[in-house]
Order: structure tokens, then C-alpha cells, then sequence
């Protein structure tokens, strides 16, 4: 796989609610993401975007067209196979930080990186001490997560998206829930994260700061891409 | 804590879920555990109590008894004359025939018997309805003529004697041994002199050489033992004259097959212990059965308390199991973490009972209680059987295990997208 190959590639992905009435809340969407760009998908309301975004973080497979994820067809892989798959490729930033409110922060950074089962515990405790004070909150590992301010749980729950080297960073509005300040703090972890690792990231947002700093900002409306806008 | 952790986060999280439910799991655990004791308790008691009237039965009836059955019924006198149809048949109080209860050839079948090499002993038995007098008690007794050396090794005569001595009984010919009930309503004791009476008329004096407890009420109260030959007098019967063989067999299990042929071959009816005892038999099996019923229904109930505390923790943990599957934790990884939850409690509160229910048992065996009734008992007898403690786990296991598996199921089963999208 050469370094040119684009990590995700879309064709014609469809998607129809029946519930309560049918609805086409994707129409034949097309969309291409290089390796180390940084995209954010914007829209009102109902437009799509969420649902696009779970589309193509693997989290939601009842599509119609394909997707291609770092070269895989998602639709290929049983549920197993998808779940080894997420854990390895992808990460997740969500609006709430859905940290374990019982485990240490510590734990909750190393989750992901015991299900993979590809490094001893202590390499795992390094690593997940090396992303904790990359977002400048190791002094906080010991803690339990429930005790964290929501600007902490937040770059907690960043650390915890980055433990197993994700190919693609997902983020669902994670700055939705934050103050100025904080979310001020979380942009530029984005950025720092797409400038000086060249992690590829995908987000949803309302958020305006977003569109600023991406390399890319796609508009969809009623299930379709209006706008691609290059930066 | 981190280094288990790192080793299966699964348990962790299934610790903490319970920890968190600290009180919702505590009565769970008590509801397995209640189960459990119940069972064990029951078991216990209600085996211990049958196996002690089977053991006292056993060592009370014949494995097999083999006598003659005279029935009172026989076909009507004008059937043997002619066929009528049933309205010309007006001969009325017909009698039964004066059948002979003696055993033909008793005393050659006895040796036959005796010869059989899965028979360990052989008794001839002469029993007859009396009257037991003692100055102006009296009382009625059913008078067993018996060769008592025979006798003590099918029914343990001795084992069971409160006072006296079995073996008078061969020295002294007008010998008599009492059961306990009997002695107490008649005011008598060893050594004093009796008189029986039977229905022919006939009166015998007699000494008390022993006193008898076999702990089974009904025979206490009845029986006296009195040699064949005084049987024989007291019937104006010959000496060949006996109207039952009693046999235990080396292994009672056999009872059954060997009671058929027996039947067959010497033409007299050989009825073995387990169909001589078939109504007490239904009663233990209606017994068992409703002992079943209410420990089953224990167990399902402790069953619910586990579902619905599994369920509350599900849907409170939704988050956790979204997030989980989002970071690649697999279906079986979810519902790996909520069975462990179930067989936690299960595990626990099934150990938890087998200890109280030992306890209890042990307690209980230890009360003196002197029980008169069916059978008398100065102490429950409890079974011990270690097959119950294992069974008893196993229901709870089972039972844990099945109320476990559909929440399971479930959380494995959630959409983790529409859990995060639907907050």
C-alpha cells in the first residue's frame, strides 16, 4: 500500500431510516480522505453528517455503496473482525468523554491497548503515560476519571483515541460540550496532533473554529455534499 | 489492582459494576444463598428421616415373605354347576372357604431356601392375633411364634431388646418377648409372669425374658415374641405348622427378581420389601416431589433477583458497554463481563449456603426432639450426603447461569451507535 493511496474512500453510500417514515438520510455520497488530512464534515441539524461520520468510522455498516477503510472493504469483515479492526485503525472522540467513571484515568487510557494485547503491561503503561502528558494531564493519572474537570476528561479521552496509533482519528462534536477555554485547548491538540504526527483526522462540529484550522471542510445538506472547500 | 488490570479488564469492570451495587448485589448473593440453604436443609432432613424409616423397615420387614395368601373372595357356588345369567344367582352369604394359611412343605422350602446362595438368612414365622393378661391388664397383641436365632439375624432382635436377654428364649419354654409399648401398658418388666390367650381358647402363662424397641410406634405397641412351638399350642397346630418364611438376601436389591421366582416355584405368594412397604414408598415420593417443587421455585426466584440486578446494571452501564465496543471490545467481551457479574453472585452466594445449610443441619441433629409418632426419634437423623451439596451448587450455578445469560445476551447485542447518538 503506497503512501498516495487515500485511507478512506467512499462510493455511492446510500442510507434510508424507515422509522418512523422513510427517510433518505444519505444519497449517494462520494468522498475521499488522504492520509494526514484533516476534515471536518459541517451541517444543521438532520442533515447526515453524524450518520456519515458513524458510516465511515466502521461503527455503522447498514449502508448501501462501499466503503474503504486503509485499503479494507468494511462490509467484508464479520462483527469480530470489525471489532479487531476499530480498535487497531480507529479512534473515537465523542461529545461526552464516556470514560469508565470507576477506573483511574490511567485504566481508562489503557483500555484500548489491552484489548489489542500487543505490548506488556509495563510498555503499556508507558505508552499510555507518554499520551497523557502529551495532552498535559499526567499529573491526573492515578485519579479515578469521575473526578476530572470536563476539559480534563476530555484530553483524557483523547489519550485514550491515540493509545494504539489510530490510522484515522473520529470525532463526534468533541469540543460540544466545553467552554471557550477548553475548547480552545483541544483545537490546538488537533492541530499540534495533524502538524507534527500527520494524524489523520475526521470531525463533525458545529463549531466555526473548527472550519478555520481544517485542510478541508465538507458541507453536506439533506443527506448530500453541497460544498467541498479546500484551504 | 493494575497489573490485573492489564492482565483482564473484563474482571475489573465486572467488580466494579458490582461494587457499585453493592447493596442490589448483597441481596442477590442472599437470595442464591437462601436457595441453596433451604435445599440443603431440606434434603437433609427430609432424606435423613426417610433413610432412618427405611433402614428401620428394612431391618423390620423380610426382604422377602414368602405365605400363603387365602383370599375371601372365591367364585360364586352356582358357577361351578351350571352358567346362569347374574339374576338367577340368589344364594346369598356365601362364606369363605376354610382355607388353611399354613405353608405345605414349610419346613423343606425353608431348607431349600436356606441352600440358595444369595440368601443370607432364613425364618419361619407363626403369627396369631391374642391376648396379652397381666392380673387385670389386658391388652391385645399380635403373638409372633419365631425361632429367635433365625429371627436375630433377619431383623436384629437383639440390637433393639431395651431389657433382658434374647437367648432365654431357647432356655426357658414358656418365654415371651415384649415390645416396649406393650410392657408400658401392661405395667410389666422382665422376669414377671404373663398369661396369652388366642382365639382358640387356649392359655399359656409366660415369662418375660426381654423387652423390645424398634423405634416403629405401631410394632412397639403390638408385638411379643413367642416361640413356634407356643404359636403351634395356642393354634392346636401340629409342629410342621408354620404360615410364613421370611428371607434376607445378601444384597436387597435383588429382592424384587428373586420374590418373582420364588413366587413361581413354590406356588406361594413372595412379596418383597419395597412392594410390601409401596404406600409409604408413595408417600416419600410425594414427598420429594413437593420438596422439589418448593426448592426449584426458591432458585428461580433468586434467579430473578440476579436478572434484575444485571438488568439495572446494564442499562445503567450503556455508556461503558458503547464505549467498549467503539475502542474494538468485542460481543462476547460485553457479555463475557456480565456473566462473570452472575456467576460471582452465583458462585458466592452458592458457597455462602452450602455453609449455612451445613450449619443449620448440624444445629438441627443436635436438638433433642423425641419425636412419637409414625416412628419414634429422640434426634433428627440428617443426611449428610455430600451428592446434595453438590447438587445444591449445581442448581445455583444453573440457576445464576440462566438468569445471567439473557442480560448478557443483550448488553452483547447493543447498538453502540445508537446509544452515543441518543444522548
Amino acid at each position: 500500500m503506497t503512501q498516495e493511496q487515500p485511507i478512506i474512500v467512499a462510493k455511492h453510500v446510500s442510507k434510508i431510516f424507515t422509522d418512523p417514515v422513510e427517510f433518505r438520510v444519505l444519497d449517494d455520497i462520494n468522498l475521499t480522505v488522504d492520509r494526514g488530512e484533516f476534515v471536518v464534515l459541517v451541517g444543521p441539524s438532520g442533515s447526515g453528517k453524524t450518520t456519515l461520520m458513524y458510516a465511515l468510522s466502521t461503527l455503522d455498516t447498514e449502508y448501501e455503496g462501499t466503503i474503504t477503510v486503509d485499503g479494507t472493504d468494511i462490509k467484508a469483515l464479520n462483527p469480530n473482525q470489525l471489532a479487531q479492526f476499530r480498535n487497531t485503525t480507529i479512534g473515537f472522540v465523542f461529545q461526552f468523554h464516556y470514560l469508565l467513571p470507576d477506573f483511574t484515568v490511567l485504566d481508562n487510557v489503557s483500555l484500548p491497548a489491552i484489548k489489542a494485547g500487543l505490548w506488556s503491561p509495563e510498555e503499556i503503561e508507558e505508552r499510555a503515560m507518554k499520551n497523557l502528558t502529551l495532552l498535559g494531564v499526567a499529573d491526573q493519572a492515578r485519579k479515578r476519571s469521575s473526578r476530572l474537570s470536563g476539559g480534563q476528561q476530555q484530553r483524557v479521552a483523547i489519550a485514550r483515541a491515540l493509545m494504539n496509533n489510530p490510522k484515522i482519528l473520529f470525532g463526534d462534536e468533541p469540543t460540544g460540550n466545553l467552554d471557550t477555554k477548553n475548547t480552545a485547548l483541544v483545537l490546538d491538540i488537533l492541530q499540534d496532533l495533524k502538524t507534527e504526527f500527520h494524524q489523520t483526522i475526521l470531525m463533525v462540529t458545529h463549531d466555526m473554529q473548527f472550519t478555520e484550522r481544517a485542510d478541508r471542510v465538507v458541507a453536506i445538506r439533506d443527506g448530500r455534499i453541497i460544498q467541498h472547500e479546500q484551504q | 489492582m493494575i497489573s490485573r488490570l492489564r492482565n483482564n479488564p473484563l474482571i475489573k469492570i465486572a467488580w466494579v459494576h458490582l461494587v457499585s451495587k453493592k447493596r442490589q448485589t448483597i441481596v442477590a448473593m442472599l437470595g442464591v444463598m437462601f436457595g441453596v440453604t433451604v435445599f440443603i436443609f431440606q434434603a437433609g432432613l427430609l432424606t435423613g428421616l426417610q433413610n432412618y424409616f427405611i433402614e428401620k423397615t428394612v431391618n423390620t420387614t423380610a426382604h422377602i415373605h414368602i405365605y400363603n395368601e387365602v383370599r375371601a373372595e372365591r367364585p360364586h357356588v352356582l358357577d361351578n354347576v351350571r352358567e346362569y345369567d347374574a339374576t338367577w344367582k340368589v344364594v346369598r352369604n356365601q362364606k369363605p372357604r376354610d382355607e388353611e394359611r399354613r405353608l405345605r412343605n414349610g419346613y423343606q422350602i425353608l431348607r431349600a431356601l436356606e441352600r440358595d446362595p444369595r440368601v443370607e438368612g432364613v425364618a419361619p414365622y407363626l403369627g396369631l392375633q391374642g391376648i396379652v393378661r397381666f392380673g387385670t391388664a389386658q391388652q391385645a397383641a399380635t403373638l409372633a411364634g419365631v425361632d429367635i436365632v433365625r429371627e436375630d439375624q433377619l431383623f436384629r432382635v437383639q440390637e433393639n431388646l431395651i431389657d433382658g436377654d434374647m437367648l432365654r428364649m431357647q432356655t426357658i419354654p414358656n418365654a415371651i418377648i415384649l415390645g416396649a409399648g406393650l410392657a408400658d401398658k401392661l405395667g410389666v418388666q422382665v422376669d414377671d409372669n404373663i398369661a396369652i390367650i388366642s382365639s382358640k381358647g387356649v392359655v399359656l402363662d409366660m415369662k418375660i425374658v426381654a423387652v423390645s424397641k424398634t423405634g416403629i410406634t405401631a410394632q412397639d405397641n403390638t408385638r411379643a415374641y413367642i416361640s413356634i412351638r407356643n404359636a403351634q399350642r395356642l393354634l392346636q397346630q401340629s409342629g410342621a405348622y408354620i404360615t410364613d418364611i421370611n428371607v434376607r438376601l445378601r444384597d436387597v436389591n435383588d429382592a424384587q427378581a428373586i420374590a418373582t421366582e420364588y413366587q413361581a416355584r413354590y406356588q406361594y405368594r413372595a412379596e418383597d420389601w419395597v412392594a410390601a412397604n409401596a404406600n409409604i414408598f408413595g408417600v416419600f415420593r410425594i414427598q420429594n416431589i413437593t420438596i422439589t417443587f418448593v426448592i426449584a421455585s426458591i432458585l428461580v426466584v433468586s434467579g430473578f433477583g440476579i436478572f434484575n440486578i444485571l438488568m439495572t446494571i446494564i442499562y445503567e452501564k450503556m455508556p461503558d458497554i458503547a464505549i467498549l465496543k467503539a475502542m474494538g471490545y468485542r460481543n462476547k467481551d460485553i457479555s463475557t463481563i456480565f456473566v462473570i457479574e452472575s456467576l460471582v453472585i452465583g458462585i458466592t452466594g452458592g458457597l455462602l449456603g452450602l455453609l449455612l445449610g451445613f450449619i443449620a443441619s448440624m444445629i438441627m441433629s443436635t436438638i433433642p426432639l423425641n419425636i412419637q409418632g409414625f416412628v419414634s426419634v429422640q434426634y433428627l437423623t440428617i443426611n449428610f450426603n455430600p451428592v446434595f451439596y453438590l447438587v445444591a451448587f449445581g442448581f445455583a450455578l444453573l440457576s445464576t447461569a440462566i438468569a445471567g445469560y439473557f442480560p448478557a445476551r443483550k448488553a452483547s447485542r447493543f447498538d453502540p451507535v445508537e446509544i452515543i447518538r441518543s444522548r
